[in-house]
């Protein structure tokens, strides 16, 4: 009886000890770029599998977008407020409001024109495949994203 | 004081038994539940689950063949278990991360405050 269980005991054991090493063992490369000092980067180079001189240059564009971008975004922000409070004012179209609007279209453009510049600029420091693979991909997600709820459908 | 002999007692009892006259109403259905009563003191116990399961570990599952075989499936289940749950955890860290990074580029995904 004794013996039976031991054996019981141990399979039981076992079974857990294995899935908790294969788990650890299989999720250290997540748990890696999650402990990284800048995730996304991280994850950007194991990805699209760049050397280590592609991800210097590629982290030197990222590092200088994102003052642009930070400054379109408080744009975005502002410009956002104004149409809220020009919205909630009225019941009807308003010259500010069409200006408002105008104004957003064309601060969503630049926004876009900006991304798009560095989209490129950085799919251009890929090898080429990557590259192509890493600009449908950022397209996907920020200029298609319709197309990506539809497909998710 | 015991007036009634070893030898005689059997008699002496089924004539007192004959004598004795009660006039207590017996409860409902009195007869059927004694024998229902014997009957299931004489039924043998049924196994109950664990006693099988207690007798399979004890006297089964020492054999080697099986012992082995047990412990090798087990190991394959906590191994597969262990690389489906890594490789989900591993594709939902990633994608997350994927996501993260289009937020920060796009000031149009990035959260409002």
């Amino acid at each position: 009886m004794k013996k039976g269980f031991f054996i019981l005991v141990l399979g039981l054991a076992l079974a857990a000890a294995a899935y908790v090493c294969v788990y650890f063992l299989c999720t250290s490369s997540a748990r890696n770029l999650e402990q990284s000092s800048q995730p996304e980067l991280a994850w950007l180079k194991e990805e699209f599998h760049l050397s280590d001189s592609e991800f210097t240059r590629i982290s030197e564009l990222h590092a200088a977008y994102l003052p642009r971008c930070a400054e379109t975004c408080r744009q975005v922000e502002v410009q956002n407020e104004r149409l809220r409070a020009l919205l909630a004012a009225t019941n009807q179209m308003t010259p500010e409001i069409e200006s408002a609007v105008a104004e957003s279209a064309r601060l969503r453009g630049e926004c876009q024109r900006n991304m798009l510049r560095h989209f490129y600029e950085v799919s251009r420091t890929m090898p080429p495949e990557q590259g192509r693979r890493y600009l449908a991909w950022v397209q996907e997600r920020t200029f298609m994203p319709g197309e990506g709820m539809m497909r998710d459908k | 004081m015991n007036t009634i002999e070893p030898g005689n007692n059997d008699e002496a009892l089924g004539k007192l038994l004959k004598e004795w006259r009660t006039d207590a109403p017996l409860p409902l259905h009195f007869q059927e539940a004694v024998w229902r009563r014997i009957e299931r003191a004489q039924a043998p116990a049924a196994a109950s689950v664990w006693d099988t399961i207690a007798d399979w570990i004890g006297t089964v599952l020492p054999r080697p063949a099986l012992a082995a075989s047990y412990v090798a499936i087990l190991l394959a289940i906590g191994v597969t278990a262990g690389w489906t749950q890594a490789r989900q955890e591993t594709a939902r860290v990633k994608g997350e991360l994927g996501e993260r990074y289009i937020r920060v580029l796009d000031p149009y995904q990035t959260p409002r405050q």
